[in-house]
């Protein structure tokens, strides 16, 4: 039994290095040392206090995202239309910072409900689209998500615009009272890390010891099977759209309320999309999803370094991450792993 | 020149290369596969086509490397798909983001730099029809070739045996291998044919719709022409409606620019709430119980099934 577990280890980490030697390889290929590289990277996201604080700031909204996908995901559906989700928080987030409600002391807690209830808004009506009306949830999601962005143009150049000359650089600056506290001179956002953390609580508890998780699930593995077992799948891909679209607005508030404080045209960030990945790599695991996206955060954080350090596009810093998370799925494949662990085997048991 | 000549010379003009990815996609798609990477795929092969052509002076040799770059990307996913089990959507994904931030990388010495052309190819006396003339016989190879395609690709799924066995296999596999077709090569030839096309369509914008590069030169195309496919039923000609239609409406939106300067912006959008609206039509008029009371021209507009076995991987017997 020992021997197997040993086993089993040797095969994740010869995975890991596999798809790190992969990635490695495309850096090479474009012309750069990965060690400077990753080096560069992690001094430019943990160097000093404050650039901890600033990968931190990122890790929030993708955190968020990612554990919307994962509830998401375990209902089986493909949330590309996510960055929509986080698009309508962050509206949310504004409408209260712009009304008569920003310049009260409440306006933070008003933009929580607000966004949230938004962000849920939006993945509801993708649930709706694809219950009611069989749209794929890739194509509903894509199409909510370019509604949303239109209208966060529409919204930046016309009614929101900023006094004097509308700009797609954004809105004005919220009102202080609107802006999320933060505690010490290095600006930590406590509110926003406290909520984080009530989150991945609750969606442990939920997805791995309620009764409505588990059903979710098993929605996610098979909805047709599970409509035999007396409970409606429909409802559970309503429930995950409910969830995932809500923490998804959350990220979108953040976004709005933490990090600009205004709105902008790309107030997503593309993190949406990069929480794909995550989850992607991480199989939809909490613990591994939370590790996965400190890492890619660190990543982005860092890679405002190469541009002045080793004179590198910022762009990198995707291409090193996705073409990760590609070899870390193709040694994941079932040939790949079967191949790896069979040589494994062999090499192991000749050694003794 | 006649009222809206121009006009409609701009629209086929400027749509060539969204009617060459719809096309891709569409016979991609009809084999049951996905090619999600189109928004990254485009960006790639556009550089690939501006890069190659400004260093060889020769567009078509661009336009033929855009091609290979993009059945390389298609041949990934097919290949992630069939021989390896893994998600096609989880690749193409994985791919846009690659692909796209590749082109950023790789083509910062090729923004906004001047390059080789091609030249209009003008038949005489066909080129003097009204419309017809300026829109199709006095333009340059690569939108005489978008327009070919369209009839081409219809006769070629509807008409011919090969596009026979391709739907086959996009509807059901099993009972195709029961046929003696084998579905996995089906998928491989049809998806990498639809790479090289949706590769020819990123050369069609970085030579010629909208010539040149800049960083994320095709942002948002690609995910507009995976709604257009849609929005096309699956249909090749109704696809190429949809180009068109979009066509149309950037020349509205570019037209507005003075009046409106929040409406150019939005304007461009709407593909994605029509094509929505489409599902929802495909949704309501085409259930199999209720074509038959449906008049045969409406049919023709709201009709087209997606192909029943889309984006499922095949089933090993």
């Amino acid at each position: 039994m020992i021997n197997f577990n040993i086993n089993n280890f040797i095969t994740l980490a010869t995975q890991i290095v596999l798809a790190a030697i992969g990635a490695s390889l495309i850096i090479i290929l474009l012309g750069a040392s990965p060690v400077e590289v990753i080096t560069s990277i992690f001094d430019g996201a943990f160097g000093r206090p404050e650039k901890i604080v600033k990968t931190m700031l990122i890790f929030l909204p993708i955190s968020l995202a990612a554990l919307a996908l994962i509830i998401t995901f375990s209902g089986g559906l493909w949330n590309i239309g996510i960055e929509g989700q986080i698009v309508l928080g962050a509206i949310g987030a504004s409408w209260v910072s712009k009304s008569f409600l920003g310049e009260s002391n409440i306006s933070p807690y008003l933009q929580l409900i607000v966004g949230i209830s938004m962000g849920s808004a939006w993945g509801l009506l993708c649930g709706l689209l694809k219950v009611k009306f069989q749209v794929h949830e890739i194509f509903g999601g894509l199409g909510l998500y370019f509604v949303g962005s239109g209208a966060i143009i529409y919204l930046i150049l016309g009614p929101w615009s900023k006094q004097g000359i509308a700009s797609t650089s954004g809105t004005d600056i919220f009102p202080k009272e609107s802006w999320f506290p933060t505690v010490s001179s290095l600006n930590i956002p406590a509110l926003p890390i406290f909520i984080i953390c009530l989150i991945i609580i609750a969606i442990i508890l939920f997805l791995s010891f309620s009764k409505l998780g588990l059903k979710l699930k098993a929605t996610g593995v098979n909805p047709d099977s599970t409509n035999k077992f007396q409970f409606n799948s429909n409802s559970y891909i309503y429930l995950a759209f409910l969830i995932g679209g809500g923490i998804a607005g959350l990220a979108g508030v953040f976004q709005a309320g933490v990090f600009y404080h205004k709105l902008v045209p790309s107030i997503s960030g593309g993190y949406g999309f990069l929480a794909i990945l995550v989850v992607l790599a991480s199989g939809k695991r909490v613990v591994p999803t939370l590790l996965l996206t400190l890492f890619f955060s660190a990543m982005i954080a860092g890679g405002s370094q190469l541009q002045l350090r080793l004179n590198l596009h910022s762009s990198l810093i995707s291409i090193i991450l996705s073409s990760m998370v590609f070899f870390w799925l193709v040694v994941n494949s079932v040939p790949v792993k079967k191949n790896i662990s069979r040589i494994i085997n062999r090499g192991h048991n000749a050694s003794f | 020149m006649l009222p809206f000549e121009s006009s409609v010379v701009t629209v086929i003009s400027l749509s060539a290369p969204i009617i060459l990815v719809v096309i891709g996609e569409t016979i991609t798609e009809k084999s049951g596969v996905i090619n999600l990477s189109i928004e990254g795929t485009l960006l790639i092969t556009a550089l690939t086509a501006f890069a190659v052509s400004v260093t060889t002076g020769s567009p078509f040799l661009g336009f033929l490397c855009a091609g290979l770059v993009g059945s390389i990307a298609a041949l990934v996913i097919i290949i992630c798909d069939t021989k390896l089990g893994m998600d096609q959507i989880a690749i193409g994904f994985i791919l846009t983001i690659f692909l796209g931030k590749l082109s950023s990388f790789l083509g910062k010495e090729y923004v906004r730099i001047p390059g080789p052309y091609f030249q209009e190819l003008s038949i005489p006396i066909l080129k003097d029809i009204p419309y017809l003339g300026p829109s199709f016989f006095d333009q340059n190879i690569i939108v005489i070739f978008s327009f070919l395609m369209i009839p081409a690709t219809w006769y070629f799924i509807e008409k011919t045996r090969l596009g026979l066995i391709v739907k086959a296999v996009g509807e059901n596999p099993v009972s195709a291998q029961n046929r003696g077709i084998n579905p996995e090569k089906v998928r491989i030839i049809a998806t990498v044919v639809g790479g090289i096309l949706i590769g020819f369509g990123g050369a069609a914008f970085s030579l010629h719709a909208k010539f040149g590069w800049s960083e994320n030169h095709t942002g948002n195309y690609g995910w507009i022409c995976l709604a257009i496919v849609i929005f096309g039923g699956w249909n090749p000609i109704r696809a190429a409606i949809g180009a068109y239609s979009f066509g149309i409406f950037q020349i509205i939106a570019l037209k507005m620019q003075s009046v409106a300067l929040g409406l150019t912006q939005v304007l461009p959008l709407i593909p994605f709430p029509l094509m929505i609206l489409t599902l929802i039509f495909i949704q309501r008029f085409n259930r199999s119980d209720r074509t038959t009371n449906l008049p045969k021209i409406l049919n023709a507009f709201f009709g087209g099934q997606s192909p029943e076995n889309i984006g499922k991987p095949l089933e090993k017997n």
